[in-house]
């Protein structure tokens, strides 16, 4: 302590008194709660920004994100299929 | 005691604060700027299998003196460069000067084509192989295997799985068996409140930002305090070096694979299954009593991530007659990086497996 400056003791002083509540309040059921609820809020927005611009971009004949993901999907489920005689090669 | 204000102290004093502003401003600007940022994992290191994205490397020792080689292997959220960090911060570069022959399994950063991978995947097909390969290089018939966080459990329960495998040791560093002691960093898939499948991305993964927000949330006000801890020592250019490699590494986290994720919320988490013994993977029931090998259980004392509740147990679950116990002052990281690691916990390591070893 003694070779810290003051401004570093303050600090230190104010992050103790303050550490333990957050964190006890990061662990509460009601943070959780909250965070719950956030998680699925933002989840069904993304659901329903995609759903709104996969109508505009399909009229426009463009692919949209899910059109993508569908595409990689598929890609990767070769790619599992080439491991997997990969794999079985002797 | 207050400072002396002799002339020649306060002069000195004063020097020596206006040379460190001097190099505060320029180790800011550099970082800032990202141009110093230091270059992790430099051990000169040869790759000896692979096997879709996971790697097994062999690291160029020139004075092995220790046999059987240590094989370490990697937990799946974090990149395995933790191990080696940079010159003079290095775990893997101690056992090196220690006189290991020391290999690393690397599971690489999945992707979609990934995201089919169980615990079975790891457990029973990449570890074993893995050691299969590493004693066809070393040229030997076993090997110490060594399992930091969750590449512990992984390692666990490849040896439990397959008894038979060349292990002569296994190291256990801040690994968790009971999760329930894990409750800070669970308690949201736990109690239902979020199920995989709402933390699985379209991809099939867990998104790595959510592994690293689940961290952060242990210690909401850390980051800050780093902030304060960084400009303190911004003109410490050896600080710095540390600060940047850890930083990055910290916020690099992979992908979970979401198969294996479903099995560790499902069996590990909710039914905290290791604990009592009713793991199942491949539809066979997991019993960690088949581990009879030498074993040591590596916990930290400062470990936020995972607490002694959740790694204590695990010697109590095997069926070893020589199970030792390391407790160190440190935190989940400082097992491993950091000036703690190389005064306390990598020597404490190191002798138990040199004690469990033999020279060449």
């Amino acid at each position: 302590m003694a070779g810290k400056p003051l401004w570093r003791q303050a600090f230190d002083a104010v992050d103790r008194r303050v550490s333990g509540p957050v964190e006890a309040g990061a662990r509460s059921d009601a943070f959780a709660d909250a965070l719950t609820v956030g998680w699925r809020l933002s989840r069904r927005m993304q659901r329903e920004v995609e759903r709104r611009t996969r109508h505009v971009l399909h009229l426009a004949n463009l692919p949209t994100a899910t059109d993508v993901r569908r595409l990689s999907e598929q890609v990767s489920a070769l790619q599992r299929e080439l491991r997997e005689l990969q794999d079985r090669r002797p | 005691m207050s400072p002396s204000l002799a002339p020649a102290d306060v002069r000195s004093r004063v020097e020596r604060d206006v040379q460190r502003a001097l190099q505060r401003g320029r180790n800011g600007l550099r970082y800032a700027a990202g141009t110093s940022r230091p270059k992790v994992g430099q051990t000169p290191k040869d790759v000896v299998w692979r096997r879709h994205k996971a790697e097994l490397w062999r690291y160029r020792n020139d004075d092995v003196r220790l046999a059987p080689p240590v094989v370490i292997v990697h937990s799946l959220v974090s990149r395995s460069y933790v191990l080696d960090l940079y010159p003079g911060n290095s775990a893997v570069a101690f056992l090196l000067r220690e006189g290991f022959d020391v290999f690393l399994l690397d599971w690489g950063v999945p992707d979609e084509a990934d995201s089919g991978n169980t615990l079975e995947t790891y457990a029973d097909d990449g570890i074993p192989a893995a050691v299969a390969a590493a004693c066809e290089a070393a040229d030997t018939d076993e090997v110490t295997l060594l399992g930091y966080c969750f590449g512990g459990v992984l390692s666990l329960l490849s040896c439990a799985r397959h008894p038979d495998m060349p292990v002569r040791n296994l190291v256990l560093m801040a690994t968790p068996v009971d999760f329930t002691g894990m409750e800070a960093i669970t308690s949201l898939v736990r109690d239902g409140r979020l199920d995989p499948e709402d933390i699985v991305e379209p991809a099939g993964n867990v998104p790595p930002e959510v592994v690293e927000n689940a961290f952060r949330l242990l210690k909401p006000t850390a980051e800050v305090s780093q902030y304060a801890t960084l400009w303190e020592n911004l003109w410490n250019d050896e600080y710095m070096e540390g600060y940047q490699a850890m930083g990055q590494w910290t916020r690099d986290h992979v992908p979970f694979p979401g198969a294996a994720f479903r099995q560790t919320v499902e069996q590990l988490i909710r039914r905290n299954a290791l604990m009592d013994g009713s793991l199942e993977l491949g539809g066979r029931r997991v019993d960690l009593g088949a581990i009879r090998c030498p074993v040591l259980n590596v916990m930290a004392e400062r470990d936020h991530i995972v607490p002694f509740a959740a790694a204590e147990p695990a010697l109590a679950l095997l069926g070893s007659g020589d199970a030792d116990e390391l407790r160190l002052a440190a935190g989940h990281v400082g097992l491993v990086a950091g000036r703690a690691a190389a005064k306390v916990t990598l020597p404490g390591i190191a002798g138990w497996i040199a004690d469990h070893s033999e020279p060449v």
